[in-house]
Order: C-alpha cells, then sequence, then structure tokens
C-alpha cells in the first residue's frame, strides 16, 4: 500500500510540474487528492489491514498524502507567479496619454471680485441686499440728495426709460430701500449692475458696482477709514497702502476718493498705475444728513458711512486685465483663466 | 481747469514751485483738487540753450555743411551745421546731447562726415514753434548759456485740475489763488480796479429792465464809447494761450481773461446794434428764433432765459450771445454785461440744446453774486488800457435783493464725533478764517459766517469737511466699527446663485455675463414672438423696455430674454475657434407688466455647443441637449427640488427645434424649457456645432429655498434589479412608460431608468424599443422571488394594456 501511494506520489508530482495553468492543477489536485481522488480511493483499503498495521499504515500514507499537498502548493505558487507577471506584462498602459476631460468651469470674475469682497466684509457684519435696475428719478437722484438741474447730475450720464424712470447710475438708491425697511443699526453691502452713457477701453455702458452703507449712532470718517483700510488688506495684500482725498458726492459729507498703493508694482510707479504709485479704487464718506432724512430716519440720532467700488476696476487691478469689454463678451477662453 | 502757474503767481506767491510743479500739484491733490496733469515747457525743451557761435568755418568734407564752435555758457562745443544764414557772433539756439525735439527726435553726440558734432542749431520748425522756417534761429541779443525756455519766457507750467462740481470757486485763477493762500497762509494780491470815467451816462445812453429777478438775481452794465478793436497785445495771448483759448480780439479776449481770472463770466454787446438801445432780462417767448453768434438757428421754446433789445433776443443768459449783437472788428461801443444767472436757468438752457460754453459751464456750477461789479470794472480797466475808451460814469446793478452771507453753527462735539479724533479748537479757528469765514463764539457754539463765493457751504458737516480736509485726511485714525449683534436679513436670491453656481461650474459650466440692453431689432428677430416664452412658464410680456437715449442702436433696448445675449456670446466663441464651450447666465429680463408698470423679472439660462472630443478614446456622440437635461435635473436634486419632470410640448419658441424641446415642471408648474437650437438658425449663424439651449425662471427656483436635506434611513435588506424591455411606437415618450411602471409596481420600486434605446432590425420601422432597469427594494425585509415575478408581471400587463406598447 505504502508502495502504490509513493507510485501515485511520483505520477501526480510529475503531472503538477507538468500542468501548465492553475485551472489545469487545479483539475489534477481533484483527481489525486478530491473526495473521490486516487489517495482517497486508497485510503479506503486502510479498512482490510490488520489493526496492528493500521496505524503504521495509515500514518505513513498519509505522510505522502502531505507531501502531494504540499507539492501542490508550491506548483500552485510557482503558476500564479507566472500568470501575474504575464498579466502585468500584458497590462502596460500609457500613462503619458491624455485622461478625459474632467468638467472645468467657472464662476465669471466679476462674481469672483464680488463674491470675494462680500467674504472679507461679511468677517465685520456686512450682508448683501439687492435692488431693482430701473429706478425712479426720486431713489437714483433726489433722495440721494440730487436735486433736478443740480450739477452733480453731470457727473454721472444717464439712461432714460421716460421721465421718471431711469437706469440706476449706482448701486446707492439700495441705501435708501434699505433704511426705509429696516432699522438702524444697518450694514449692508450692496453688489450690481448699473448703467452709464460711456463706453472705452475703461469705460462700458453697463458695468457692476459693490456699494457699503452703514448706518449706527456716532460714526465716524475714522470708523469708515479703518473699514477701508482693513478690506484693502484683506483683499489686496497686507502690504498695500489706503489714502482718502477729500473729493465731493452729493450724497456724503465728508466724501473721500479712496486710493491704495498699486498692488502692480507696490507703489514704486508702473503703466498700471500711470506711474504714480497710486490707484483709484472707489469714492467714500459719510452718509448726508439730508439722505438720512429722505429715507425718513432722524439725522440726529443716526449716522452712517458708505464707500463704493467699481467691481470691473478691482477686478482688472487684481488680475491685470487691460480691456473692460472682455469681461462681456465671454469668450471662453478668457472665461476659463480665472480659477 | 487749466491752471497757468506764472498766472497763479500774481497773485500769490507761488515762485518756489517752478523748479517742483508736482509738489504744488500734490498740495492740491491732497486738499481735493485733483491733479490730472502737468505740462511744462521746462521739461518738453530740456539741454536746449542759447549759444554763440564764436568760429564758423567749412566743413573739410562737405560743401553744404558749416563746422561751428558754439559757446554754450559752460563750454565751447564744435556743432556741424547744414544751415546757410548764421554768421559768427550770431546768438543761435543749440539743441545738445540728451535734448528731445518734437517728433521723438533725439539728438546724441555724432561724427557727421568725419567731424565731431556735439548737438544741433535749431530752426523754428524744429523747436516745433511754427510751421515752416527758413533757415536756423538767429539772434542779435542774448546770452550764452540761457536755457531756451527762459530767453523765449516758455517757462510757464500747466497745470489740469479736476475741479468737483461743488468747487465751482476754483473755476478762476484768483479762485484758486485764495484756495492755494488758504493752503500756504500766504496773503492774496488782488487789486481794486483802477480807470477814468467819463461824463457819460450808461442809464441815460440805454434802458434795461430786469423782468425776472428769479432766475437773474443781479445784472450789472456799463457802457464804453470809442473803444478801438484789435490784436491783443502778445502777454494776453499767451495767457489765453497757455490755458487753450484762442485769441479773438482784444474786447472777446479780456472778457474771457476776466472771467478766466475772476470766474464771473462777462459779455460785450456792440452799442450800435442794441435796437432800442434797450436791455430787457426776461423768458423767451414760445416758437421765437434765434441765432447764435457761431451761426446756429434755435426755437425757443419760452423756458429760456434771455437778454433782448427792442427787437428781439440777442443773447440766451450765460450761454451764447446772438450773432448780430457781438463784437466786431467795427465796434466802437460797448455795453458791457456782468451778471449773476441762477445755475438752475443756464443748466436748463444749455442742456436744452447742448451748448456748452466756459461760460454756461460756470453759470451751471455757479458763481459769486457779490463779484459781478468787481469782475465788470476790472474788464472796464483792461479795455480803456488796452483798447482805449470811455467808461460811463454810471453803471446799471439791478441787485433787488441783496445775497446775504450764510451762518452757520457748529460745535466741537460734533466735528469731533464726524472725525474721530480730538479737534484742536485755535486750529479750527485758524483753518476757518483763512478760507475767509468770520469765527465767532467759542467751541460750545461757533458762529461761522461763510463768504458767498463757498455757496457749497450750507450746513454743519460741510464745515466738518472743510477742517477735515484742511487738516489732512491722512491725519484722520482708523478704527474698525464694533460689531453689532443684531440678527442678520439674509438676502436669498444671492446666496442661491453663489449656491447654484457651485453646482454648475462643478459640472463643467462658465458663468456668463452680458449687458441688460441690446438690439431692438437683434432681438425681436430672435425671438419672433414673445407669447411662446410665456407658453414655456416664463416671466416676459410682448412689450420690451426701451432706452430713451440708447449710447447706440446696438443697446437700445432692455432684455426680454437671457438667450439672444447668449447667442452673440456663442457666435464670438465659434468664430474665435472655441468649438466647445458650456454657457450659463443668471439675470435680470425686462417688460411691461399688464399694468403697464416695468417688469423685472430673473432668469436662469443655458447655452452649449459641441461635444468634446477625446484624442485616442471614441469620440462623444451624443446630442448637447442629453448632456445639458442631465446638468438640469442635477442641480433640481441639489436644490432638494425632488418633485420635478419634462413633459414635450407643443408651442415650441422659433429658435428651438420643434421636435427637440421640452418643459421643465416643477411642483406640477412649468417653469422653463430645454431644446436644441433650431437647424434654420444654426445654418443661419454659420454653426455646424450642435447646440443645446434652455432657459428657466429663477425666481420660481428661489421658493421654498434653502431647502434643507432629509434624512432617509438606509435599508437593511438587498435590493433586487430585472429589466424590462418595450417596443414603441417612435413618437411615445419614454416618460409615460415610466410612469406606467412606477404606477403599477408601487412602493416597493426604488427606481426605474432606461438604459437602451434600439431601432432597426426585428422591430418595425416606425417602432423603437426601449429597455428599462427596475430596482425593487423592501425596507421591511428580503423580497422572494414569488413577489418579484408577480411585480414584474403586473407591470408587463399594467404597461401593455394602458399604453399601445408590448414587451419584447
Amino acid at each position: 500500500m505504502q508502495k502504490k501511494a509513493k507510485l501515485i506520489l511520483t505520477e501526480a508530482k510529475e503531472a503538477f510540474e507538468k500542468s501548465p495553468t492553475t485551472k489545469l492543477l487545479y483539475d489534477l489536485k481533484v483527481k489525486y487528492l478530491g473526495k473521490q481522488g486516487l489517495f482517497s480511493e486508497l485510503m479506503k483499503g486502510l479498512g482490510k489491514l490488520s489493526k496492528e498495521d493500521r496505524p503504521q499504515v495509515g500514518k505513513e500514507v498519509n505522510i505522502v498524502k502531505n507531501e502531494l499537498e504540499s507539492a501542490y502548493q508550491v506548483r500552485l505558487q510557482q503558476l500564479d507567479d507566472l500568470e501575474m507577471n504575464k498579466k502585468l506584462q500584458t497590462e502596460h498602459l500609457d500613462l503619458t496619454l491624455p485622461g478625459p476631460d474632467a468638467p472645468r468651469g467657472n464662476q465669471h470674475p466679476l462674481t469672483q471680485t464680488m463674491q470675494e469682497i462680500v467674504g472679507i466684509l461679511s468677517k465685520i457684519g456686512f450682508t448683501v441686499r439687492t435692488g431693482p435696475l430701473i429706478e425712479t428719478d426720486w431713489y437714483n437722484f433726489e433722495a440721494l440728495n440730487i436735486p433736478k438741474d443740480h450739477p452733480a447730475r453731470d457727473m454721472q450720464d444717464t439712461f432714460y426709460i421716460d421721465d421718471t424712470h431711469v437706469l440706476r447710475t449706482h448701486t446707492s438708491p439700495v441705501q435708501i430701500h434699505t433704511m426705509q425697511d429696516e432699522k438702524p443699526p444697518i450694514r449692508i453691502l450692496s453688489p450690481g449692475s448699473v448703467f452709464r452713457c460711456d463706453a472705452d477701453v475703461t469705460h462700458s455702458p453697463n458695468f457692476y458696482q459693490i456699494e457699503g452703507l452703514l448706518i449706527d449712532k456716532d460714526v465716524s470718517m475714522a470708523h469708515l477709514k479703518g473699514t477701508i483700510s482693513f478690506f484693502v488688506k484683506q483683499y489686496f495684500g497686507t502690504k498695500i497702502k489706503t489714502r482718502f482725498r477729500p473729493s465731493f458726492f452729493p450724497f456724503t459729507e465728508p466724501s473721500a476718493e479712496v486710493d491704495c498703493s498699486c498692488p502692480q508694482c507696490n507703489g514704486k510707479g508702473c503703466r498700471i498705475c500711470s506711474h504714480t504709485g497710486w490707484i483709484e479704487i472707489g469714492g467714500s464718506g459719510l452718509v448726508h444728513p439730508n439722505v438720512i432724512k429722505s429715507a425718513g430716519l432722524d439725522s440726529d440720532e443716526f449716522t452712517g458711512y458708505a464707500f463704493g467700488f467699481g467691481v470691473e476696476r478691482m477686478a482688472m487691478i487684481k488680475y491685470g486685465v487691460d480691456d473692460i469689454r472682455l469681461f462681456n463678451e465671454n469668450d471662453v477662453r478668457f472665461l476659463g483663466q480665472f480659477n | 481747469m487749466k491752471l497757468s502757474l506764472k498766472w497763479l503767481n500774481e497773485y500769490v506767491d507761488v515762485e518756489e514751485f517752478f523748479e517742483n510743479p508736482q509738489s504744488l500739484g500734490d498740495m492740491l491733490t491732497r486738499a481735493g483738487l485733483e491733479l490730472e496733469g502737468i505740462e511744462s515747457h521746462r521739461d518738453n525743451y530740456k539741454n536746449i540753450v542759447i549759444g554763440k557761435i564764436v568760429e564758423k568755418a567749412k566743413h573739410p568734407d562737405a560743401d553744404k555743411l558749416s563746422l561751428c564752435k558754439v559757446d554754450v555758457g559752460d563750454k565751447v562745443v564744435p556743432i556741424v551745421c547744414g544751415a546757410k544764414n548764421h554768421n559768427q557772433g550770431d546768438y543761435v539756439v543749440a539743441a545738445l546731447p540728451g535734448a528731445v525735439l518734437p517728433g521723438d527726435f533725439k539728438i546724441k553726440k555724432s561724427k557727421i562726415r568725419g567731424e565731431e558734432s556735439c548737438g544741433m542749431l535749431c530752426s523754428e520748425k524744429e523747436l516745433g514753434l511754427s510751421d515752416e522756417s527758413a533757415g536756423i534761429i538767429t539772434l542779435k541779443k542774448a546770452t550764452a548759456g540761457q536755457s531756451f525756455v527762459d530767453h523765449y519766457e516758455l517757462n510757464d507750467v500747466v497745470f489740469d485740475l479736476s475741479v468737483t462740481p461743488n468747487r465751482a470757486d476754483c473755476l478762476s485763477h484768483v479762485g484758486l489763488a485764495r484756495e492755494v493762500s488758504c493752503l500756504l497762509g500766504r496773503p492774496l494780491k488782488l487789486n481794486e480796479p483802477q480807470f477814468k470815467t467819463s461824463k457819460e451816462s450808461t442809464k441815460k445812453i440805454v434802458t434795461l429792465s430786469l423782468e425776472d429777478s428769479g432766475n437773474c438775481p443781479r445784472y450789472a452794465g456799463r457802457v464804453i464809447r470809442g473803444v478801438k478793436v484789435g490784436a491783443s497785445p502778445l502777454w494776453l495771448q499767451k495767457k489765453l494761450e497757455a490755458v487753450d483759448i484762442n485769441s479773438i480780439n482784444n474786447i472777446v479776449d479780456i472778457t474771457n481773461f476776466v472771467m478766466l481770472e475772476l470766474g464771473q463770466p462777462l459779455h460785450a454787446f456792440d452799442l450800435k446794434q442794441l435796437g432800442g438801445p434797450k436791455v430787457v432780462i426776461s423768458k423767451s417767448k414760445h416758437q421765437e428764433a434765434f441765432k447764435t453768434l457761431d451761426g446756429t438757428e434755435l426755437k425757443l421754446t419760452g423756458d429760456e432765459l434771455v437778454i433782448r433789445d427792442s427787437q428781439g433776443p440777442i443773447a440766451l443768459a450765460g450761454v451764447i450771445g446772438g450773432v448780430n449783437s457781438g463784437v466786431t472788428d467795427e465796434t466802437q461801443d460797448l455795453f458791457l454785461e456782468s451778471a449773476h444767472f441762477t445755475q438752475k436757468t443756464v443748466r436748463q438752457t444749455a442742456r436744452r440744446f447742448g451748448i456748452e460754453t466756459d461760460s454756461s459751464y460756470r453759470f451751471s456750477r455757479g458763481t459769486d453774486p457779490e463779484g459781478v461789479v468787481f469782475a465788470m470794472n476790472r474788464a472796464c480797466e483792461l479795455i480803456q488800457t488796452l483798447a482805449g475808451g470811455d467808461v460811463a460814469e454810471d453803471f446799471y446793478d439791478e441787485y433787488p435783493k441783496p445775497f446775504k452771507k450764510q451762518t452757520i453753527l457748529v460745535n466741537k462735539a460734533f466735528i469731533q464725533s464726524k472725525l474721530g479724533y480730538e479737534v484742536d479748537e485755535s486750529e479750527f479757528e485758524d483753518w476757518m478764517s483763512r478760507l475767509g469765514c468770520e469765527v465767532s463764539g467759542s467751541a460750545k457754539q461757533w458762529k461761522v459766517l461763510v463768504p458767498t463765493y463757498r455757496w457749497d457751504l450750507n450746513e454743519s458737516v460741510d464745515l466738518v469737511e472743510e477742517y477735515a480736509r484742511l487738516h489732512g485726511y491722512e491725519n484722520i485714525p482708523e478704527y474698525l466699527p464694533e460689531v453689532s449683534t443684531e440678527p442678520i436679513v439674509k438676502d436669498t436670491s444671492f446666496e442661491l446663485e453663489r449656491h447654484v453656481e457651485s453646482i454648475l461650474t462643478t459640472q463643467g459650466y462658465m458663468q456668463a455675463m452680458n449687458y441688460h440692453f441690446i438690439n431692438y431689432k437683434e432681438q425681436v428677430d430672435f425671438l419672433k414672438a414673445t407669447e411662446p416664452l410665456k407658453a414655456v412658464g416664463l416671466k416676459t410680456t410682448s412689450t420690451p423696455v426701451r432706452v430713451k437715449n440708447p449710447l447706440n442702436e446696438e443697446l437700445d433696448s432692455m432684455r426680454l430674454s437671457l438667450l439672444p445675449g447668449l447667442t452673440r456670446n456663442l457666435t464670438h466663441n465659434v468664430r474665435h475657434g472655441n468649438e466647445f464651450g458650456r454657457l450659463y447666465e443668471i439675470g435680470a429680463c425686462f417688460s411691461f407688466g399688464a399694468d403697464k408698470e416695468y417688469q423685472q423679472h430673473y432668469n436662469l439660462a443655458f447655452m452649449c455647443w459641441g461635444q468634446k472630443e477625446s484624442l485616442w478614446e471614441k469620440p462623444a456622440s451624443r446630442p448637447v441637449v442629453y448632456d445639458l437635461k442631465s446638468s438640469i435635473e442635477n442641480m433640481m436634486t441639489q436644490l432638494n427640488i425632488k418633485n420635478f419632470e419634462w413633459r414635450g410640448f407643443d408651442a415650441a419658441p422659433d429658435f428651438v427645434h420643434p421636435g427637440q424641446c421640452s418643459g421643465l415642471f416643477c411642483e406640477g408648474q412649468l417653469i422653463g424649457f430645454i431644446g436644441s437650437m433650431h437647424p434654420s438658425r444654426l445654418k443661419t449663424l454659420k454653426i455646424k456645432e450642435d447646440v443645446a439651449v434652455a432657459e428657466l425662471d429663477w425666481e420660481r427656483l428661489l421658493r421654498r429655498q434653502p431647502r434643507v436635506s432629509s434624512f432617509a434611513p438606509l435599508s437593511k435588506f438587498p435590493s433586487v434589479e430585472r429589466d424590462l424591455a418595450f417596443v414603441m411606437p417612435q413618437g411615445l415618450a419614454s416618460v409615460a412608460v415610466t410612469k406606467e411602471i412606477k404606477k403599477a409596481a408601487g412602493a416597493l420600486l426604488e427606481d426605474v431608468r432606461a438604459f437602451d434605446v434600439y431601432r432597426g432590425e426585428h422591430i418595425g420601422e416606425d417602432e423603437k424599443c426601449i429597455s428599462f432597469k427596475l430596482r425593487y427594494q423592501d425596507k421591511k425585509g428580503t423580497l422572494n422571488d414569488g413577489q418579484i415575478k408577480k411585480l414584474q408581471q403586473d407591470v408587463i400587463n399594467s404597461v401593455t394594456t394602458q399604453l399601445s406598447v408590448r414587451i419584447r
């Protein structure tokens, strides 16, 4: 019996060695070591042996069987390795080929600019308020201390819809709407589209402004200056300086024009800042008492400040865009540059 | 406003700024008069000096050239010259190395035919002084080494200042001198006009009647007889030239000079041409004709303030004179007008006829009523000096209600609260008096009497600004305001816009922003009729809002829809080789409502064209409109809007393919459409790419936003998937089948979606076969085979009996 077992072992070992694939190897395993396999058949013969011989023979046959088992495992490992190597060789990918284009979209640079400004000023409590684009003469001018036939009307070339309606020339009418609707303290930002009869490389007839309004008790120029300095440092960088210049806007008194040191050249002077080192970014001032009154609030009790920036201008300064018309052509090669 | 430094220097000492004009410009900018530019001949004519020819010899190697030794003050230099008109001993103008002549001609040291030449001797033409010149400039008397600008008195510096509408007092040299004298604390030099008067009486020669003192609070006039009209002296011509005013004749030049000096516009009438002679200041008559001095014929409306004689209007008050009454070369006798017209009347008239003159510009910004007579007399003085003539002894000064100086009360605490810093009392008083104000009282309450030329100062905040700007805006400290803890009102639309943008941009969409106006005809041609837009759920009426005074006709109408603008973007992009694009825009559209009110409504629109072809993979060939559809569905899902569906409809807008169009129903309501662009439109636009568009009612999407996601428990039991294929007519919408499937399968159906569409062999020509994948799920237990078989059978029965559909 032991002899027979050894014969099977030799035969099986040879068959295992010759087996070319794991699948055929498995078939051989079934043939020799399966439940109905040759070894099982052989083991059935144990019953015919004497009680004394049985343990010894059984033990020896089992040793042979275990040897066959490990021969199988060794061959299996060999074949696995071979097959894996083959797989690795055939599955080579040229990863220098381009992958499929992932979708890539983005917000308009003007939206990104407004969004960034809103993000900065919301840290100090400003929230967004918007308003209609077609306004009455009263909201756009009179309530903002610009009476009819005031020379200040010449500062803004106005598009008229009819005798009493205009395309708003600034976002400032939102100040009036807000003061009429809400009780102080008020802290709003109003981004949006405005219109002026003017068009060239730096002027668009339909452009965007973002305006801030704060109404509270005891608001001073120092608060205004602090707010704008904070904003400029956050938006352009901590090295950028802010400069206030006296100016005139009918809806503020005192009024100030805001310049910042040129972010492109750090104030050394370059083409962007016309070699002055400074760039004008917007207007500001303390809200004129007449404006507070026309919105129905007590101008003795409440004071406030307002400021406004041109969104295109902020974007042009920050990104170095040199022609305002690019913002409205919506050329995907342009839009795709602002991530 | 152009400011000549030489001229300014006559009224206040600004001598030191000739060397450094920028610092004066900076000072004015800091005070609120923004410097826009400086023109300095000194810079233009750098390194150009007067030289003396100490030796003239022939060039050894060229017959037409001479070799000169020129004394240029500190040295003698050799210069080769091609002119013939110069001699030894002449003074000449020498441009030395470093000089740049007009036309960007740079002078360098060079060798001409082997001889060294250290500059160039210049002609008037080469210096830009005249258009033609024969030979170089030669002078008999001069100083070698003196700079060319000093010799020619071209050493003026002209500032271009931006004067804000409130500071009309700075629209003159004396006005600016006043500002500079205040800023520097130096005295203002202004002399009382001096002239001789004759025995004649203005009032006897001319009758005058001021009939509209509301629009003309003050009117002064004086007769001057026997003037000699002629050319102005050089000094006057140069002064006017410096600030870009053309010289005409001595009388007109003097009126312009006084306006630029004092800010008071004047007008000189030819006395002989005055009918009457009579002067009436009144409103015009309706339909009255008037011819301006430049020949323009106007029809007056009855609203303009005019000056008239016995025949008719002779001037539009404060705006422009008439053709028949002006000063000519033959004029001998003058009636000189100096008046105060109100800002409103002059501005209205100037705007009505579109005439802006230096006079109307100043009157509509405001002039000093108290300066009227001074200016008139200053002109009399100059006329007598430069043109001769007898000034009448008396003059008209109709001034029924003299202006009172404005008194403003202000206190220190108020100023401090506005500025946020400690105010020095004596400094405040000092600045106010330097401004020309009279200050009385104390810091508890100052009483400030404002001069009449500062009519922009009316209330206490105005004085706060004056103090702040004179003390220096740079000295205002910086504090952040305390953050209030009041609840914040949110602008949902703004926030949702950003949310939707983040959804769309991650799907590859770029945001477009177009003008809110568009060409009327282009819009009509695109939309044809707006009814279909209404029919697809957009809030548009058929009447567009027009702009009364458009910039050009390209932009004469407000947009009714976002798609005409996006179509412009499409053609722009395709024309520039961008064959693929995904754009969206959120923006306002405008129309008239039924109640004739302006209606502003926000839409969300899409413009998608082309499919991206991969370089080595199979190119994507599905219609673009399906990409857009899935993006919109994705957006709806991310907005937590669960109840929405697509339905076909008949009334497709004109620009959309009638067979590729569908409506979006949101919670039972039609809110917009999607579709492919009509092939005939693409043909016209010469676009080969497949194009899909959509426009949705943005405000409808805002409803109940932000919607919060709600949690649904996850099932512990496995789901089961089964496929079913149905054959149906081409025209049947797949959504009809899905609906029927959902109805039949009930709550155990988790999801159903079409995954294959087949047309071709084995089925009829006008049929299609759609395969659906159904996913069943029971949250309470595992579904067994019997249950699933029954569900499938129910679905098949229901679909095939309810619709003309068969199972495949």
